[in-house]
């Protein structure tokens, strides 16, 4: 397979690529400067719905659509919200964008906020990469400095301001109304919907959120074209006039049992086997993979067998996955007991939950507390139907919870169940002969300090 | 009833007031405020919290209830002058990171969370750092230390580190 | 007018009529459990009790279509065209698994916890539950966490519904309830030294849908099932909250605010809800006493013997002078001022002492407390009215005493405590024949001829009339302790009236023959009545 010549990572491994002015060398913000001249915020919300742009933080949502919820003719102030976040385990694109090209994701979003009429962007940045903190502030002055930020950029009549906002380790702050009430100061709980942040977001006024990459993206439809954006990846099947396709480059995050982990930038749809094993350089010690988790851990697992299907928007949901997700590839090999998965992914979001809505703060803590005492030995096989009822029932989807990250927490369950069902029972009868058969309550696990 | 000294210099304060004009309401400062009394402080006690709430024209009890909502802030007393996330989700844990984590804490006499007695050091476990191409990983004040083994992370966290931003 | 179907049934909502799927549906007779919304608060749908499945028929075409899935009723508005259903195999499920789900951790606290009876966790359990415990076992007791001076915390107990820390947000402005920690870990708690001290403390306890929160005042004082509730009126301030008081063998328990949109909504302040202690106090004055002279002691008389003889000294006297305390009822005043222009024609009638404290207050939700401290100030000004255009104060009858032009007074209180000074109650010594009827004992009552008792608040039935002019009527709770005729009582047999005093007959009497109380005349609603409204009818016919 032909290697994608890196476009969103073109400045990795460039000397001082993160400069303004290597930045400019290659490009940068002549586009910028050429729309915002030329161009309406019409026309580039125009050319960004015609590219096809999905969003790339996790929901795949069309980002022109999105933009296009915004309230016509309001007299503002519209907020622009970026969210840098990235919590979701396995993930780590947006941080190699932020310290190594923060400059295209600024133009990104001065493009953006042009479109959407935004006053203000707030970046909100995870607190865990106080090197993209440093960086993006390096280059938010820059582009101060250089007249693409401030009052009237460029003669314009368009003022923007950037500015950062540090989160404090908090998962559910990737959520985008979670993310609205941390930045308004108070405990992220997610809001009920609707109204809709494009109606009434941050501070109550019309928002949108995006997040890094689709930034990027959006300064490379500027630089490159529409056309360039739609020659690459799955384009939309014709059959399906629903279907709005996964067009673009992605930036898949590879971890776990490979050779080599790592970022990599390919068209939309590469299959599994395809990043392990030609940019991966395949599982690591010569072993095979169990399972592999498509997008991040909330989208689930697929098992080996299920390694040839395309990571667009829609090949994970072909498997049983939630979805893509942030395209992090995580890769299990066959020594890992799915125990210590499953356990692993209840502990991540009984951690996480917000603890607002009643299924998702006592399902997450139930099921963590399932797989402790399945862990410890005294499992039963009932523990299995009463994880896969809670895979089933928790959610948005079904309508249970205010926001996905019950969903995000089911899935794994849910996946898990599933496809490794044999697994977990072999374990429950080996490590508990006399007692996985009880279907009554049994008595607690006493656990000290499990968070 | 004796007077309490403030928490918050007024160089903190300053800093506060400086951020204001981003946001149109002061609700909006509180997570800044905690940051700027935390890196100063390595902890935001129950009297900075006051503070906090005083300048921000809050209720006490509307910063804690967000301060508690992250578990990340320490309030009891200073967190070490290295604070050592270490990760544990899923892809530092398939290389390593659970062990990693009860290693370093067997090591220094501490379990997860906690302080060695001469404040140098914090142990916590941290969920997914975004580093999982360098897994297992551990964050140290501002330095992401990649591919960590257990006596590589113990001659790295013997290092004096700059405080955190 | 908008059509709703809930559960097959239409109904008719107004056009403009705001309300939730909660509402509606409670319009056709379905009650969607639900613990975290309530009326007067933000909505969160957190709990996810109240998911039901929603639809829209088609205005034109009639036909149905439901959305995929469940959704909150307490936030789906309910329009022309939406379709409700309640009680489907998807609904039925989704609040057994809530329901299991509260349960996991909730502590085996029924035998001790108050709320038992009036629980809405065990209520739901019982209708929308499933038998069985899938969970773990581990039985626990809550910890108890103290929360402010008059509220005490379960803290396990607690079921995250948030009702408490918005009450405390929104309705009294104090903020001072927060949420620690987060996911399942999440308490109820105070900033340490900034305790839940408002004056409107107590109705976190009421939206407490379980036995979190609790009143310190009732905290283990009485079963629930054991007390019989009367609506009433609160007598602490003319704002007149609407109120139910909770009693069982004529001792009060608790008194707990009744919804009323017009006058509290949903809330009363402490002071109201907290102030009825003073009717259990061992030092009220019981029985009817008359002193034959200044320097000898009171003797006792006999209710029966209190009617003519009370008359008799009066007539005697000579000159009347009375005070209507606006602690009495409409239809106690206007008996009182009849009793008392039988005797002297000329009587001088008016207004009870009015006690002030401190200014009205208003919380940022809209609830005011009244610095006029007391019911029914408007009420009596109005009776005195039909007997006397020239309605006089309790300052105006001070100086007429004083004065000399008065050679008896009939002075009422039934205040909750003290209320007259040894300054002014000298003003009275020097009359042929003075009666006091309160409470308490007092300066007053030490130079009294005749020491009357007075009924509690929650003795009385009849009507008070509040600063909005609200009429509202309401139902003996308890009876008073042995030994005391209730204002009410007296004056019927003192008007020589057969059997037992009946308000409601008085009522209709005024309302029959004034106009400013036409609007007592028939039913009156449980709300009550604005007695302008009449008036501005009868204006504009």
């Amino acid at each position: 397979m032909q290697p994608f010549t890196p476009v969103l990572l073109e400045a990795v491994g460039v000397a001082d690529g993160q400069t303004i002015a290597s930045y400019k060398s290659r490009g940068g913000y002549a586009p910028l400067e050429r729309l915002l001249a030329e161009k309406q915020p019409i026309d580039i919300v125009e050319m960004v719905k015609a590219s096809g742009l999905r969003g790339r933080g996790g929901a795949g949502f069309s980002t022109g659509l999105k933009w296009t919820f915004l309230p016509k003719d309001h007299p503002g102030p519209i907020y622009l919200c970026i969210n840098a976040d990235e919590s979701e385990p396995g993930t780590f694109n947006n941080r190699i964008l932020m310290e190594d090209d923060p400059h295209q994701v600024i133009e990104g979003i001065i493009l953006s906020a042009f479109a959407t009429r935004a006053s203000t962007a707030y970046i909100y940045l995870r607190y865990e990469y106080p090197q993209s903190w440093n960086r993006l502030q390096t280059a938010i002055d820059e582009a101060y400095a250089a007249g693409y930020l401030g009052k009237n950029i460029r003669g314009s009549g368009f003022s923007l301001d950037i500015y950062l906002h540090r989160g404090a380790a908090a998962y559910i702050c990737g959520e985008e109304t979670g993310l609205i009430e941390s930045l308004e100061g108070k405990r992220a709980w997610p809001r009920i919907k609707p109204p809709f942040p494009a109606i009434e977001g941050l501070f109550r006024k019309p928002t949108v959120v995006n997040n890094i990459e689709t930034m990027a993206c959006v300064a490379q439809i500027a630089r490159r074209g529409v056309d360039w954006f739609r020659s690459i990846g799955v384009p939309a099947d014709p059959n399906n006039p629903r279907d709005p396709g996964s067009y673009g480059p992605k930036l898949y995050c590879l971890s776990g049992h490979v050779e080599r982990p790592g970022c990599y930038e390919t068209p939309l749809g590469i299959t599994a086997r395809q990043l392990i094993n030609e940019y991966g350089g395949g599982v690591w010690k010569g072993r095979r993979a169990k399972a592999v988790i498509p997008g991040g851990i909330s989208m689930g697992l697929m098992t080996e067998a299920e390694l040839d299907t395309p990571l667009d928007f829609a090949g994970p949901g072909k498997v049983g996955c939630l979805g893509l997700g942030t395209a992090a590839v995580v890769v299990i090999d066959e020594t890992v007991s799915i125990v210590d998965f499953l356990h692993n992914s209840c502990r991540f979001f009984a951690h996480e939950s917000c603890g607002q809505c009643t299924p998702c703060r006592e399902g997450t803590s139930w099921s963590l507390r399932m797989l402790e005492r399945i862990k410890a030995g005294k499992g039963r096989l009932r523990d299995l139907d009463l994880l896969a009822e809670i895979g089933n029932t928790m959610g948005m989807m079904p309508g249970s919870t205010i926001c996905g990250l019950a969903d995000g927490a089911a899935w794994p369950i849910k996946n898990a169940i599933k496809k490794f069902r044999g697994e977990f029972e072999d374990y429950i009868k080996r490590t508990n002969p006399q007692g996985w058969m009880v279907t009554d309550p049994v008595p607690a696990l006493q656990i000290v300090g499990s968070h | 009833m004796i007077a309490q000294p403030k928490i918050l210099t007024p160089e903190m304060v300053a800093k506060i007031e400086a951020l204001a004009p981003r946001y149109p309401n002061r609700r909006a400062l509180t997570l800044p405020a905690l940051h700027i009394v935390n890196a100063e402080l390595r902890h935001v006690p129950l009297q900075a919290v006051v503070e906090i709430a005083a300048v921000l024209g809050l209720a006490p009890a509307e910063v804690q209830d967000t301060l508690t909502f992250y578990q990340f802030f320490h309030q009891e007393r200073p967190h070490g002058k290295v604070r050592a996330f270490v990760c544990r989700s899923i892809s530092c844990a398939l290389r390593g990171g659970d062990h990693l984590l009860e290693h370093l804490c067997h090591k220094h006499g501490i379990d997860p969370y906690g302080t060695t007695p001469d404040g140098e050091l914090t142990i916590e476990p941290a969920e997914c750092l975004g580093a999982c191409d360098f897994a297992p990983c551990i964050l140290a004040n501002d330095d992401l230390l990649k591919n960590m083994t257990p006596e590589t992370a113990e001659a790295e966290l013997k290092k004096p580190r700059a405080r955190a931003t | 007018m908008a059509t709703v179907i809930v559960d097959g049934k239409e109904i008719e909502i107004g056009a403009d009529e705001r309300l939730n799927c909660i509402e509606a549906a409670r319009l056709a007779g379905a009650e969607i459990p639900h613990y975290c919304w309530h009326p007067g608060l933000s909505v969160v749908a957190s709990c996810r009790m109240c998911l039901v499945e929603t639809g829209t028929r088609d205005a034109a075409t009639g036909k149905i279509s439901m959305m995929p899935k469940l959704v909150p009723a307490c936030q789906t508005p309910a329009k022309d065209g939406t379709v409700i259903v309640t009680e489907s195999q998807l609904v039925k499920e989704s609040r057994a698994r809530v329901e299991e789900a509260l349960l996991i951790d909730h502590p085996i606290d029924c035998p001790i916890c108050d709320k038992a009876g009036e629980c809405l966790l065990q209520d739901y359990h019982f209708q929308h539950g499933q038998a069985e415990r899938r969970a773990d076992l581990h039985p626990f007791t809550s910890r108890r966490r103290d929360v402010g001076p008059t509220v005490t915390l379960f803290v396990d107990r607690c079921i995250m519904c948030t009702r408490c820390v918005r009450f405390t947000r929104e309705v009294s402005g104090t903020s001072e309830l927060m949420v620690t920690s987060r996911g399942a870990k999440e308490e109820i708690d105070i900033f340490p030294g900034h305790p839940l001290d408002n004056k409107l403390s107590g109705n976190v306890v009421d939206l407490c849908p379980v036995g979190a929160l609790g009143d310190k005042d009732f905290l283990y004082q009485q079963r629930v099932w054991f007390m019989k509730r009367e609506a009433n009126v609160c007598g602490g301030c003319s704002a007149g909250c609407s109120i139910h008081t909770e009693h069982n063998q004529d001792t009060v328990y608790r008194l707990k605010p009744r919804e009323n949109p017009h006058v509290n909504k949903w809330w009363i302040c402490d002071d109201g809800r907290y102030g009825w202690h003073h009717i259990h106090d061992a030092s009220r004055i019981v029985g009817a006493g008359r002193r034959a002279s200044s320097s000898t002691p009171l003797e006792s008389v006999e209710w029966a013997d209190v009617i003519t003889r009370l008359r008799a000294d009066l007539k005697a006297a000579g000159r009347l002078a009375v005070a209507v305390s606006p602690m009495l009822t409409v239809e106690e005043a206007w008996m009182l001022c009849a009793v008392a222009r039988s005797i002297d024609p000329q009587a001088l009638l008016a207004v009870g002492h009015v006690p002030q404290a401190g200014e009205d207050e208003t919380f940022p939700g809209g609830f005011t407390i009244r610095a006029e401290k007391c019911p029914n100030r408007l009420g009596v000004e109005g009776v005195i009215a039909l007997f006397d255009p020239a309605v006089r104060s309790w300052n105006d009858l001070v100086s007429h005493v004083r004065a000399g032009h008065a050679d008896a007074a009939w002075i009422t209180g039934a205040y909750p405590a003290a209320w007259i000074d040894d300054d002014t109650a000298a003003a009275f010594a020097d009359l042929k024949c003075l009666v006091v009827q309160d409470l308490f004992d007092s300066p007053l009552t030490a130079l009294a001829t005749w020491k009357l008792p007075a009924a509690g608040f929650a003795e009385r039935a009849g009507t008070w009339v509040n600063v909005a002019h609200r009429a509202q009527s309401f139902e003996q709770a308890v009876r008073p302790p042995a030994g005391i005729w209730p204002e009410g009582r007296l004056y019927w047999n003192m008007l020589g009236r057969r059997g037992l005093y009946d308000p409601t007959a008085v009522r209709r009497q005024i309302a029959d023959s004034s106009a400013s109380f036409a609007a007592l005349a028939g039913e009156i609603p449980a709300t009550g009545v604005d007695l302008r409204i009449h008036q501005l009818a009868s204006t504009t016919s």
